[in-house]
């Protein structure tokens, strides 16, 4: 895009930042790129390959990120969610990042393909589907031509999860302790999650272990429904998670879950406006209460 | 079985409330159930879902949370905060497949005992009902390697009968 | 080697069929077994398509759940020797006694046919850190108790490389015997005595191979090794000697500012042999002592109780993965912790390729001597 490479070199050039975090292609497709030179903002690209939550970066704790100084990150509307989300609890600050916004139709599961495949049913990420962003608003720039709607993907999220609420408490126990028991502990979720910033996560405290640190299916639930239930009112939905899950869980069901019982019950969506209070941390006088006896 | 299973509750409570209700349905002398292990916290807002999750690791088959009414709070807000919490612990529990009898939430005050009385012996029976959570606790045994162990009897069998044994296998203590 | 042998489909089926009924566990490449949403049609379970197929190694009960054909499963075989989660010894409070339980060590025999030869070779270059100042009981029960049969590999895809690093697509390192795709079924040739007294054991199941068949699992096999040549190749004594002296080069701050240090790529390493061990108390009075996979690209891995962390960032823990795995390994054990199987560069959500950057390090190391 080469708007997106005018601006990247401006930026490096008259030395607004000292990097710009965005996308190149490479022998697996598309992936993240760490532009400091302003002859390397030609490597920059985006398109339907762009599937990578850049804001993962901006985490406080990477400090091979944060030496390299003030930098310009490419986002799209899922991602500008996520910077929002940091901003929104003081995990950053603003004047820390500029932020170059993509207009986005949505990106697609195979971001290790040669060439930029078609949006369509059959190759969308299913978690595109309803997307509420797609122009992010929390941006310096915004770049790149409207695209239409992603369309609806195969099988969506919400299909997935009305199954599992058509099905009986035991089979979805079937389900869930049988997808838990691949869990491997990598924790490779919580590195990818942009918004799992914690200096030290509740799975690493020892004194006492609230969550059983081995590998067993009891020890994975107590991990993956606590990340949940920590995400829930925070979650973008930008599905890295489940990319990156070596053991191919389906952990966007347990967060889109979450992000319908959050909208239900207290009529909220994650936005990319920091000044919009999460529902987690906040209550009303009124609030739903028809499961308390 | 010939015994009836007599089902393990543990009970979360706030200390303000419910805890003091639970004490004048004592003090009261009301009969109830006698499976509830009650755990005093000074509000509902210190509640963590991960206390419900340790409580079902280490045995119990259901569990209480219970607390002041909302805008009885001794605290202002607490149980505020903990009403958003609880309410997506339960639908997240429900969706997982916990079977919803076995987590029971309640608002019960201090001048409440007669109620308490009610939410255990509610409690106890759902639970009885639905039966030991054996299945949450045997989670932890799950194995993936595909294999058999050989214990020492099975060891000492097959030793006994073969013998011209290749030397290979070993007995013994673990680790 | 011995006499190649013949295996057809039908004989195949009675072998596993044979080894069920007697109690032998048998693992091989499978269909992904997992779980399946009520109501949903099988194909639409949308199970995060990862970088794989829906090929995993598991258990089967019948060849027909066996694909004994093109395609890497998720995982390695490591699961089935080192355990994502095993039990060391568990403990029970009796009053104010403590009685500590021991685990198994000792296992029934079991089969794996058609382990890809980059997993099957792994087991070997582990066994040498596992009998190194420790005797590993729990993975040599395992693997004196597994006859493993490989299968002849076409080559995955561009990724694979594991003639760089001393493997091929019809390696027997480690195997008990290799078996090839041919017409009809599979040639099949046997390397120890574990994999010959199988054959013997099940003779009948086995036959001479028909016309042309052993002229064809040799042109396939030329075939395969032709192709993975064709990918890219780097020498390891090269890239060894590069990294043992660029340990503070500028190059490992590229790689490692764009890892997450989500530790998939160890995860799915057939190589990779990292563990943590939990005491962990499970009930009320009683525990275990359990060993689970640990990654070395976890921060908190080389977390001292002091508070000091000698790879405090990524860039460190990246180096460290290349430093272990082709300088450290080598220059301990003689051998390279890879086996090129490539799932790394498959799994990795960001881009890290790590033939990529052997090749790199190779050409570094090449100019350094010009």
């Amino acid at each position: 895009m080469k708007e997106l490479r005018d601006l990247a070199r401006q930026l490096l050039t008259d030395g607004t930042v000292e990097v710009v975090v965005g996308w190149q292609s490479s022998a697996r497709g598309a992936r993240p790129i760490f532009v400091d030179k302003p002859e390397e903002a030609d490597l920059l690209i985006f398109d339907t390959r762009c599937v990578h939550n850049l804001a993962t970066y901006l985490n406080p704790r990477r400090k091979q990120v944060t030496d390299l100084g003030k930098l310009a990150l490419v986002v799209k509307g899922c991602d500008a969610k996520a910077v929002a989300g940091l901003l929104r609890e003081a995990q950053l600050t603003r004047d820390r990042v500029v932020l170059i916004g993509v207009r986005c139709g949505g990106v697609v599961e195979e971001f290790d393909a040669p060439v930029p495949p078609e949006i369509s049913a059959e190759t969308i990420m299913p978690r595109c589907y309803g997307c509420d962003n797609r122009e992010p608003h929390l941006v310096d720039h915004l770049l790149g031509d409207a695209l239409p709607e992603p369309p609806a993907p195969l099988l969506s999220i919400e299909k997935r999860i009305e199954a599992l609420e058509a099905a009986t408490p035991e089979q979805r126990w079937e389900y869930w302790t049988a997808q838990f028991a691949k869990c491997v502990r990598c924790y490779a979720c919580r590195q990818v999650c942009p918004l799992c910033v914690c200096e030290r996560c509740v799975a690493d405290k020892s004194q006492p272990q609230w969550i059983e640190t081995a590998s067993h299916t009891r020890g994975n639930l107590s991990w993956n429904v606590t990340r949940a239930l920590h995400l829930a009112g925070r979650c973008v939905g930008c599905g890295e998670c489940e990319r990156f899950c070596p053991a191919g869980i389906p952990l966007t069901l347990l967060n889109r879950k979450l992000q319908q019982v959050v909208e239900e019950r207290y009529e909220y969506r994650v936005s990319d406006d920091p000044e919009v209070a999460a529902p987690i941390g906040e209550f009303r006088l009124d609030d739903q209460q028809e499961f308390i006896k | 079985m010939s015994e009836e299973f007599e089902p393990r509750i543990t009970a979360f409570v706030c200390n303000w409330c419910t805890y003091t209700g639970a004490d004048l349905a004592g003090t009261s002398r009301l009969h109830m159930a006698s499976n509830v292990r009650i755990i005093r916290l000074p509000c509902t807002g210190r509640i963590d879902p991960l206390f419900v999750i340790k409580a079902f690791e280490r045995g119990a088959d259901g569990v209480i949370v219970s607390g002041c009414h909302p805008a009885d709070c001794h605290y202002t807000a607490g149980n505020y905060h903990a009403r958003r919490r609880f309410a997506l612990f339960h639908d997240l529990m429900a969706f997982i497949g916990v079977d919803a009898e076995r987590i029971t939430f309640s608002w019960v005050s201090a001048s409440e005992g007669a109620k308490w009385r009610d939410v255990v012996n509610e409690a106890v029976a759902n639970v009885r009902r639905v039966g030991p959570f054996t299945a949450y606790r045997e989670l932890i045994d799950q194995s993936v390697s595909a294999d058999h162990p050989l214990d020492d009897e099975v060891l000492a069998a097959a030793a006994a009968s073969a013998p011209a044994t290749s030397g290979d296998s070993k007995t013994g203590d673990g680790a | 080697m011995t006499d190649v042998l013949f295996l057809s489909r039908e004989q195949l089926a009675a072998l596993v069929a044979d080894l069920v009924a007697a109690d032998t566990i048998v693992i091989g490449p499978a269909r992904a077994g997992g779980p399946a949403i009520p109501g949903l049609e099988d194909r639409q379970q949308g199970v995060a398509k990862g970088a794989f197929g829906t090929l995993e190694y598991r258990e089967v009960r019948s060849a027909d759940e066996l694909e004994l054909g093109p395609g890497m499963p998720r995982l390695s075989l490591k699961q089935f020797f080192l355990p994502q989660n095993e039990k060391l010894f568990s403990w029970q409070q009796k009053g104010i006694a403590v009685e500590v339980q021991a685990v198994p060590t000792a296992f029934a025999p079991r089969v794996i046919l058609g382990g890809k030869p980059c997993d099957v070779a792994a087991l070997g270059i582990v066994d040498k850190v596992m009998n190194w100042d420790y005797q590993d009981e729990l993975w040599n029960a395992r693997r004196a108790a597994t006859t493993i049969f490989a299968l002849s590999c076409g080559v995955e895809d561009q990724h694979c490389f594991c003639t760089s690093v001393g493997v091929a697509p019809d390696s027997t390192k480690s195997a008990d015997g290799l078996f090839t795709a041919v017409d009809g079924g599979f040639l099949v040739e046997t390397t120890t005595d574990l994999g010959r007294e199988f054959v013997d054991k099940h003779r009948a199941r086995f036959a001479e191979p028909p016309g042309g068949a052993v002229e064809a699992g040799t042109a396939f096999r030329a075939a395969a090794l032709a192709k993975v040549r064709e990918n890219f190749s780097f020498n390891t004594e090269r890239v060894h000697d590069w990294v043992e002296n660029h340990f503070e080069d500028p190059f490992w701050a590229t790689l490692g500012v764009r890892c997450n240090g989500c530790g998939a790529c160890t995860m799915v390493c057939p190589t990779c042999h990292c563990f943590d061990i939990v005491d962990e108390e499970e009930g009320v009075g009683c525990g275990s002592r359990r060993r689970c996979w640990d990654t070395c690209q976890a921060s908190k891995f080389t977390a001292h109780a002091s508070g000091h962390n000698p790879r405090g960032d990524q860039i460190a823990r990246y180096r460290q993965r290349v430093n272990h795995k082709f300088a450290i390994y080598p220059t301990k054990f003689g051998e390279v912790l890879c086996t090129g199987c490539g799932r790394c560069v498959r799994t990795c959500q960001m881009g890290q390729n790590i033939g990529e950057i052997l090749v790199a390090i190779d050409e570094y190391a090449q100019k350094d001597t010009q």
